[in-house]
């Protein structure tokens, strides 16, 4: 099965930081990956540079065979995580902007995904709390049938009740012939939707595999192996 | 790109309309102001300072807010959906620099022809349009005033695209928002340095453009217009006051290409949000 992305010996260097360091990975098609890790870990980083936010210092990315740019932004569809959408907007026209911009967007799904969110298309992004923001950004971002989906930290911050709605909408939306990555610290909730798990730390992949192979192989969930790798200070 | 201008226009309409509305009647207040005035000594100086200062804020406010649009690409969240869309840097900045025009070109528009109508409305005697455009023709020629208006713009796009070049340059360079106002420096330095240029370039090749006689030459040989003092002051239109220093002018558009490649080239390549 070939990659849906391809990362050789990438290393981002900031003035006085290293933020990511000869990390090597190669996602699969159709897998939904687990990159988990502490605040400062270097999740956000490596996300920023697969969506083209960010440039590396050094080394190699490519997403469906080809190099981080505008044909890469069409086929990747971004949660990020802050509130990006346009202050002045309404709803509506975030939709419309999405229809624009995104050939693969499915507005008829977005509706569906409005109305199990509680969210109408009049509202005003300005005036949405955080958890509605991140419930709309998400239903822009699962309304598209993308090659590949990146959520970075998508419940964090939010009430359970949101979090079950996010958690709900990602499994029910989520497209079986597409890819998702999903960047978290909260693995109990989301350890279930991972076939494969990337523990980054200090800018490091310091294990990565299967998710049912490590919960079998270290007889633990992949919580309880977050906890043993990143609680040993 | 046109998408994106779409947006930006859907984004800035708000603003920039309540900013025309302010001044339209700003300027209604002032005819009428003139109009009830009843100390004609001071009727003119008040009338033109009231005028530039509104003319001024319009500018400043509007300036200022197109500004601002592309700085918070650059600084705010929105960055994150902005440069996320599937569009080349240079059609990001395409989009934004078009849009900063088009509202320049129509705020620029409906304040001259709101002045127009004032002046035919609050006009004491038969004002007619037909004898004021004839007296400018007569000063200065169609193709000077097309010329004069294409260079206008290009100056504003010239002077957008430092602005815009400045900031991206300003975003690589220091990665703190704290010190992106940075850019203005940056923005000064760089216009004394493309200024101090084009005066080399002009003072290295004096050859001039005459728009009128279409006649290349030094500005000795062009300029030979003449301003006679009589009963009436009188310059003559048939010798041109339009001489473009030919030198100058493509430096100016190769500037243009430079800073608009150059930032479309560090959005795309080069900035770390």
């Amino acid at each position: 099965m070939s990659n849906i992305v391809e990362i050789n010996n990438l290393t981002k260097k900031y003035a006085n930081k290293t933020a990511l360091d000869n990390v090597n990975l190669n996602i699969e098609r159709g897998k939904v990956v687990g990159i988990l890790g502490p605040n400062g870990s270097g999740k956000t980083t490596l996300i920023k540079i697969l969506t083209g936010l960010l440039r590396q210092t050094s080394g190699e990315v490519l997403i469906d065979g080809n190099k981080v740019g505008v044909k890469t932004k069409s086929a990747v569809s971004y949660l990020p995580d802050r509130n990006f959408l346009y202050k002045w907007m309404r709803i509506e026209d975030a939709c419309h902007m999405y229809k624009d911009f995104y050939t693969d967007f499915d507005e008829a799904k977005f509706n569906e995904l409005l109305a199990f969110m509680n969210l109408n298309r009049s509202m005003k992004i300005d005036s949405l709390s955080k958890g509605m923001h991140e419930k709309l950004n998400l239903a822009l971002v699962l309304s598209r049938n993308a090659k590949l989906y990146i959520l970075d930290e998508p419940i964090a911050g939010v009430d359970p009740v949101a979090r079950d709605q996010i958690l709900d909408a990602i499994i029910n939306n989520y497209n079986e012939d597409s890819s998702m990555i999903i960047t978290t610290h909260l693995v109990r909730d989301m350890e279930s939707m991972f076939d494969e798990v990337v523990f980054l730390k200090d800018g490091q992949i310091v294990l990565t595999g299967n998710a049912e192979a490590l919960r079998e192989e270290k007889a633990k969930q992949i919580e309880e192996i977050y906890k043993e790798i990143f609680g040993e200070g | 790109m046109v998408k994106l201008m779409k947006y930006e226009i859907k984004g800035t309409y708000k603003i920039l309309l309540g900013i025309l509305a302010l001044v339209l009647i700003l300027i209604t207040g002032i005819y009428m102001y003139s109009r009830d005035s009843s100390n004609f000594l001071n009727f003119g100086a008040i009338f033109m300072t009231l005028s530039v200062l509104v003319l001024f804020g319009t500018s400043l406010a509007t300036f200022l807010y197109i500004v601002s649009s592309f700085k918070n690409e650059l600084y705010e969240d929105r960055g994150y959906l902005t440069f996320t869309l599937p569009l080349t840097g240079n059609q990001i900045v395409g989009a934004k620099l078009l849009v900063a025009m088009f509202w320049f070109f129509i705020l620029g528009l409906a304040i001259f022809l709101y002045n127009l109508m004032m002046i035919s409305i609050f006009s004491t005697s038969e004002f007619d349009f037909s004898e004021l455009f004839k007296a400018v023709g007569q000063v200065v020629s169609v193709k000077e005033i097309i010329i004069g208006v294409i260079g206008g713009i290009f100056n504003l796009a010239n002077f957008f695209i430092l602005i815009y070049f400045s900031m991206a340059l300003g975003r690589v360079t220091f990665r703190n928002k704290k010190i992106g106002g940075l850019w203005f420096v940056i923005f000064l330095v760089l216009s004394g340095l493309l200024a101090f240029i084009q005066v080399q370039i002009i003072e290295l090749f004096p050859y001039y453009f005459d728009i009128n006689t279409f006649k290349m030459g030094t500005m000795e040989e062009l300029y030979n217009f003449e301003i006679s003092i009589g009963n009436e002051v009188s310059i003559s239109s048939e010798t041109g006051i339009f001489k473009l220093n030919i030198a100058s002018s493509i430096y100016n558009i190769i500037e243009l290409i430079v800073l608009y490649l150059g930032t479309a080239y560090l959005i795309e390549k080069k900035i770390d949000l």
